[in-house]
Order: structure tokens, then C-alpha cells, then sequence
């Protein structure tokens, strides 16, 4: 399946591009799918969201269609 | 909750003229945020936002059901600029009815907890506007 990747802020810094999309499986997990996209990306302090909704980095993606990076936030 | 509003703009925020929703609103809470020149000890001339607003308005939508639970408020209305906010400019209104001041005020500065907690917003002090 097809799996959009979305990248904000500093996690937009850090792997060089705003949006990607990437061939995984439904078992996938966020961490695989980021180690295999970009094996030398530091996700530390950075959150996963999965189709809009804040995710565990090893719990599967299921049929989600969108994945985002979240950095610390700084609204306001 | 009657009424809740959740904007994201690339301009200037223009606060919306107040509509009360019913005649037992007693209370009016409103929360400007401006952008100040020292941020970290360096002056800026501004700071450039960012959002992820589909999930922004999604959590804004939920957070605001569970402090209207909490608080019983009646209405809000929450705008956040995006893009280059030059200092001195608001980058975030938000306007709170309620009966009786104590909800409205308490869900007012929970809300912007709330928000500054988990909502994907993300401000850049290092950015120049783009022209």
C-alpha cells in the first residue's frame, strides 16, 4: 500500500523534504518504515501521528493513508 | 457547546464581531497572543508559523468538546495566524463564552494549555519573511 509521509518543522529540517510517499504493509510499524526511508534519522522528541491521530512508534499502521512527523509543538 | 470556530488565516486576525448565541451569556473572555521582539535573548522581527491543520483542527475540536464538558462554556472562538507574524502583531485569538467568568477564563487559559501541549503548531523564530 501506498503510505503519504508528512515531515514539520525540525522533522522537516532534519530529513530534507516536506512530504513523501512511500510502499509499505499494513504491519508496519512508524520506526520501520522511517528506518527504512531514512536509516540515519534522529526521531528523538519527535511524536507520530497516523491519519491525524497521535500514534505509538511500534503499533502498526494498519490502512492508514497518512502518516506525519510532529516535533514539539509551539503554538500560541 | 453551541459554537465553536477554528480558523487558520494567513493574514492579519481581525477578532469577529461578537454574536451572543443566547441571552444567558454573562461572560466574555478573550485572549490575545502577540508576538514579542526578544524570544531566547536575540530580537526578532518576527516569527513565521506553521501548522499541520487538518490534525490541528481535529484535536482543537476534541480539546474544546472536553473543556466544555469540564467548564460548560457556550462558545469559542479560536483563530491562529500562519505564515510571518511581525512582532507586535497577534498570532493567536481566542474569545470564550460562558454564563459566569470562572468557566469562561478557566476553559480560556486550559484551552491554550491544552493547545500548546499536543496541538501541531510550530513557530520558527529563525525564518525572514519571504517577499
Amino acid at each position: 500500500m501506498q503510505l503519504k509521509i508528512l515531515a514539520f518543522a525540525q522533522a522537516q529540517d532534519r530529513l530534507g523534504f516536506r512530504e513523501r510517499v512511500v510502499e509499505c504493509a499494513p504491519g508496519d510499524s512508524p520506526r520501520a518504515i522511517l528506518a527504512s526511508l531514512a536509516p540515519g534519522f534522529d526521531g528523538a522528541g519527535v511524536r507520530v501521528a497516523v491519519d491525524c491521530e497521535y500514534h505509538d512508534w511500534d503499533a502498526p499502521v494498519g490502512a492508514a493513508s497518512e502518516l506525519a512527523l510532529i516535533p514539539p509543538v509551539s503554538g500560541g | 457547546m453551541t459554537a465553536k470556530e477554528i480558523v487558520f488565516t494567513s493574514g492579519p486576525i481581525v477578532a469577529p464581531a461578537l454574536a451572543l448565541p443566547s441571552r444567558e451569556i454573562g461572560a466574555c473572555v478573550e485572549f490575545q497572543g502577540i508576538v514579542r521582539e526578544i524570544e531566547g535573548g536575540a530580537a526578532l522581527a518576527g516569527l513565521q508559523y506553521e501548522a499541520y491543520i487538518p490534525m490541528a483542527t481535529r484535536l482543537l475540536d476534541r480539546i474544546f468538546d472536553e473543556l466544555h464538558a469540564a467548564h460548560g462554556c457556550a462558545a469559542v472562538t479560536f483563530i491562529h495566524r500562519l505564515g510571518w507574524v511581525p512582532v507586535g502583531q497577534a498570532s493567536l485569538f481566542v474569545r470564550v463564552l460562558a454564563a459566569h467568568r470562572g468557566p469562561a477564563l478557566r476553559f480560556c487559559a486550559d484551552a491554550i494549555d491544552r493547545m500548546k501541549a499536543d496541538v501541531p503548531i510550530w513557530k520558527r523564530a529563525t525564518i525572514r519573511p519571504r517577499r
